[in-house]
């Protein structure tokens, strides 16, 4: 039995399942003979999940803001869903859990809740060096098999699925504003400026959450956004990527060769 | 923010130093980070270039479709553009006098001022993710994307290009040295290479033409097959078909000016229709500007494989 507090009961006991050598994963089979291939044994499909109220915040209707509060909710909602299910892999006695998913689903019965939950397959080194990252917690990625296999061949070692996230409110337009570029094609520099800053801040987020884990780098970075339940005026900008850390030892990916497909 | 109007894109963005202040903090914080897929990273670490950070450039642009002079431009039959290489085309009524509601000519016309202001939004946002990529340390930018939208329910469009920075591991550019920049990445870039050329820079264009349909390209938009007494069942609709073609041409006459005598590589060519029989026809076509740095190197003799995936 887990003694894990904050995982629930069933969690606990489809864990002992697992550490008795059954394993369940999500990977495809190309996937999984891919992650043999690189040295590590999945250990079993673990998820966290958390439903989070996320509040309202007032926002300034001629004004483009970060709304501080919405960031900090959809920052810690996640965290904790990852969080937990970091833990489910420390149960496991993983390495590392590979083809991390994030995902926020929204119900009827809540409003203004959101349910965020992070998934992936947990593995473990099978020569027995351990993977831990800086944390001393197994790393998360959201690499597929295949792309797991190929940074493994370069030299690179997953730390960690890191995120920065950024919800900004962009300004409506007053009618004195709109009035005075009427039938113009200009640049509004107030917005580009507002936008500009709400992406960058996002990946500077993640950025400084790499340095945390003393990543050298980050790989498949991704820019993502979304107005989930707020209006076309407030966005979340999430910039989402694996932070990996160049290893001691050789480069074993092949020289790629040349092919030239006889498909379209 | 560099005010780079499309054009010289190649150059590398105008003043530096009124980026975001997390653009500065981000791109000098030590760690790279790569909008790359892996398999892409991987490819371009054995190319012997090393990611130095993801940069990107954005512009937020007012859009009005009607810019100034396209009323006068669109309703007499007899303005022409007054550039070289523009287009304007009247199409008359085979009819006669008919009624005062009778289209009695029609015309296609490109519209500069909104192929300027696509320009303007593009050329912008790409002199702002050259800045980042000058911050960075960058000798080149891989893997360059580019997308415009709608932005909320505003009438705004965003430009917004990203790419990954990279540095030529053991190459020492003199200063001054332009940023080369490619949309490709991974194995096409590779190949690219291989075959003897080098990436200068991205390039893109957009044109856009106006029609205004007469009374011919109304009845065969809508469908009508007999009017006036002429068959107009299975016929070209001569009107659109001529603002298709020369909505492209235009899009290639612009970029073949940005070439500079080097070549087009990896050209895509989109072309979006907005309305019925009056519609606007754009085209937005892009690619990578290539110089040849050495003889092709013969391909491999083919070799069949049978993929399990």
């Amino acid at each position: 039995m887990t003694d894990t507090p904050d995982l629930p009961k069933d969690a606990g006991h489809r864990l002992d399942e697992l550490k008795a050598g059954l394993f369940t994963s999500d990977l495809s089979v190309n996937e999984f003979l891919l992650v043999k291939e690189a040295g590590f044994h999945p250990l079993g499909f673990v998820m966290g999940s958390s439903i989070y109220h996320t509040g309202i915040q007032t926002r300034k209707w001629g004004q483009s803001q970060e709304l501080t509060k919405l960031t900090e909710a959809m920052y810690n909602a996640r965290e904790l869903a990852m969080t937990r299910m970091e833990e489910e892999a420390q149960e496991l006695g993983a390495d590392g859990v590979v083809g991390v998913r994030l995902d926020v689903n929204y119900y009827e019965w809540g409003s203004d809740a959101a349910e965020f939950i992070a998934m992936g397959t947990a593995v473990k080194a099978e020569d027995g060096t351990s993977y831990l990252n800086k944390k001393g917690k197994p790393f998360t990625s959201d690499l597929s098999g295949q792309d797991f296999w190929t940074i493994m061949q370069t030299g690179y070692v997953p730390q960690g699925l890191v995120m920065g996230t950024c919800v900004y409110h962009i300004a409506h337009r007053g009618i004195g504003q709109a009035l005075g570029t009427v039938g113009q094609n200009v640049e509004l520099p107030n917005f580009t400026q507002a936008l500009y800053e709400a992406r960058e801040l996002a990946m500077t987020r993640m950025q400084d959450e790499s340095n945390e884990l003393g990543a050298s780098g980050i790989v498949g970075v991704r820019l993502e956004e979304k107005s989930h339940q707020w209006g076309s005026h407030s966005i979340e900008f999430l910039a989402l990527g694996t932070a990996v850390t160049k290893r001691d030892g050789e480069v074993t990916l092949p020289r790629p060769v040349t092919i030239i497909s006889m498909d379209n | 923010m560099s005010d780079l109007i499309g054009g010289d894109r190649s150059a590398g963005g105008g003043p530096a130093g009124d980026l975001p202040e997390a653009a500065d903090r981000r791109l000098t914080s030590g760690a790279f980070s790569s909008g790359l897929t892996v398999p892409d990273f991987a490819a371009c670490l054995h190319m012997g270039l090393r990611p130095v950070g993801l940069v990107q450039g954005f512009c937020v642009m007012q859009w009005g479709w009607t810019g100034q002079g396209s009323i006068m431009r669109g309703t007499s039959p007899y303005s022409t553009a007054g550039r070289s290489g523009s287009y304007s085309e009247v199409f008359r009524c085979p009819h006669g006098y008919v009624s005062a509601e009778h289209r009695s000519f029609g015309q296609n016309f490109d519209q500069p001022w909104v192929e300027q202001a696509w320009a303007q939004g593009f050329g912008s946002a790409y002199g702002r993710l050259m800045e980042e990529a000058g911050e960075a340390g960058a000798h080149g930018v891989i893997g360059v994307v580019d997308t415009n939208r709608h932005l909320a329910d505003l009438n705004v469009t965003e430009f917004h290009i990203l790419g990954t920075a990279v540095v030529v591991e053991g190459w020492d550019p003199p200063p001054g040295t332009p940023i080369w920049t490619t949309s490709l990445a991974g194995q096409r870039l590779g190949k690219l290479l291989e075959a003897g050329l080098m990436p200068v820079s991205v390039v893109a264009a957009m044109s856009s033409v106006r029609v205004w349909a007469s009374c011919m390209t109304e009845y065969l938009m809508s469908g009508q097959a007999v009017t006036w007494g002429q068959a107009t069942g299975t016929d070209e609709v001569v009107q659109i078909s001529k603002a298709h073609m020369e909505v492209r041409r235009l899009a290639r006459d612009q970029v073949r000016g940005m070439l500079g005598g080097d070549s087009l590589h990896g050209a895509r060519l989109d072309v979006f229709e907005r309305g019925g029989e009056d519609q606007v026809i754009e085209a937005v076509l892009r690619g990578t500007r290539v110089r040849r740095f050495k003889d092709v190197d013969p391909i491999p003799v083919p070799k069949p494989t049978v993929s399990l995936a």
